[in-house]
């Protein structure tokens, strides 16, 4: 009779132990964990590192040389887009960004997507979201178009005395002014600026499985 | 922060043996739970051996609360959780076909492996079944494909559904289940059978 006593007894002990789990777990508070995302401290390196900017020159290099690697995305809106795009860009607006219609062009993998607006701020912020939702392959253009106009569209001549650098960047922007101003140089051909499908990033594989 | 095995960043051999010493495991607990003898999953439906209950429960409470705790403590992703999908009406049928070929044949498919491994010549009958059964559905899968997809809800959690937390849901679930324990134990002095025994 004893021994039948204690053995209720653990069971009793048991069930406390597990519903005194269950109270914990439900006075826990929800918590969403994600291991893409990103912390602000995480970013904030990320954006000191400045590895998400792309310079006017460098993009100058590959719209000429058709870069099939660099996709340009025009955040601003339809209207500012008609009135002045550069070559092979793709209109996005802002507040687009995110819906099913444009979301596989900024979360995929096979391109750099390079954000550019008329200033910095809408590309650095349009970067910041799409960063912190663990997007890579996103980079703005250095300083927007109107760094863009000033660098390459009217660059202006070093003084004499600065280093060979200077002034064979000097070089290169006088021939891109030509090449995007429509002066003498010939013009890519428009089939090779289109933009291509995107390239939709590593989806996660369903599991399938099951127990009995 | 997990998961513990990428899956899809290691080698499918790799990946195959993995779920190779799981199974093991799988098997072995379901042996060790005396999962192997119909005996024992057919009291469940007679009342007169509640196993089947408590230990499916016992795994159900320990995954949910371990789970949990690994989110509180910020080691797992559950968003990256995979949740088995939701076919409404395929899950009823399923159900019902299910509990049908239990009480039938004594087995559940798992448990059905588990007693074939060790010899049980109506368990290896009952594999042969269900192999003919998948057969069938396959060949004729046309027929049933729509009703197969009908009410497909996606990847939902009860919790949701009710509106709940998931602790809450938790402590439900937990309290749902103890109190089923003891209902349980209840039954099976009510039901007991002398004349089954559990060896084997």
């Amino acid at each position: 009779m004893k021994s039948k006593y204690k053995g209720m007894n653990a069971r009793m002990i048991l069930s406390a132990i597990i519903v005194c789990f269950g109270m914990v777990a439900a006075i826990l508070p929800q918590k969403q964990n994600s291991s893409v995302q990103l912390d602000a401290q995480q970013l904030l390196y990320e954006i000191q590192l400045k590895n998400h900017v792309v310079s006017v020159d460098e993009m100058a290099d590959a719209i000429i040389n058709n870069d099939p690697y660099y996709q340009l995305i025009d955040l601003r809106s339809p209207e500012e887009f008609a009135a002045y795009n550069l070559p092979g860009s793709l209109n996005i607006p802002f507040d687009k960004l995110f819906t099913p219609e444009w979301a596989p062009y900024i979360d995929q993998v096979a391109r750099k997507n390079v954000f550019y607006s008329n200033g910095s701020t809408l590309a650095n912020e349009a970067w910041m979201l799409t960063r912190q939702k663990g997007m890579k392959n996103n980079y703005i253009l250095e300083g927007g178009l109107n760094n863009w106009i000033s660098t390459i569209l009217t660059p202006t001549a070093p003084e004499s005395t600065v280093g060979d650098e200077a002034i064979n960047s000097f070089q290169a922007r006088l021939g891109a002014r030509q090449y995007f101003s429509g002066e003498g140089a010939a013009s890519a051909s428009s089939a090779n600026n289109a933009p291509r499908k995107p390239v939709p990033a590593k989806k996660k594989t369903k599991v399938a499985g099951g127990c009995s | 922060m997990g998961p513990i095995v990428p899956l899809f960043e290691i080698p499918e051999e790799l990946n195959l043996l993995i779920a190779f010493l799981i199974g093991l495991g799988f098997g072995f607990t379901l042996e060790q739970a005396g999962f192997s003898s119909s005996r024992k999953l057919a009291g469940m439906f007679y009342g007169y051996d509640i196993t089947v209950l408590k230990v499916f429960f016992t795994a159900a409470i320990t995954g949910m609360l371990g789970l949990l705790f690994l989110n509180y403590f910020g080691l797992i992703d559950m968003s990256l959780v995979y949740l088995n999908e939701y076919y409404m009406t395929s899950a009823i049928i399923g159900g019902i076909i299910m509990g049908a070929g239990f009480i039938i044949g004594g087995f559940c498919p798992g448990t059905s492996v588990c007693a074939a491994a060790i010899g049980k010549i109506d368990a290896m009958y009952f594999i042969g079944g269900g192999l003919v059964g998948i057969f069938l559905f396959g060949e004729t899968y046309t027929w049933w494909e729509k009703l197969y997809n009908a009410n497909y809800l996606g990847m939902v959690k009860l919790s949701d559904s009710i509106g709940v937390s998931d602790g809450i849901l938790a402590l439900i679930v937990i309290v749902a289940a103890v109190m089923m324990f003891w209902i349980g134990e209840m039954a099976e002095k009510k039901f007991k059978r002398e004349d089954i025994s559990n060896e084997i």
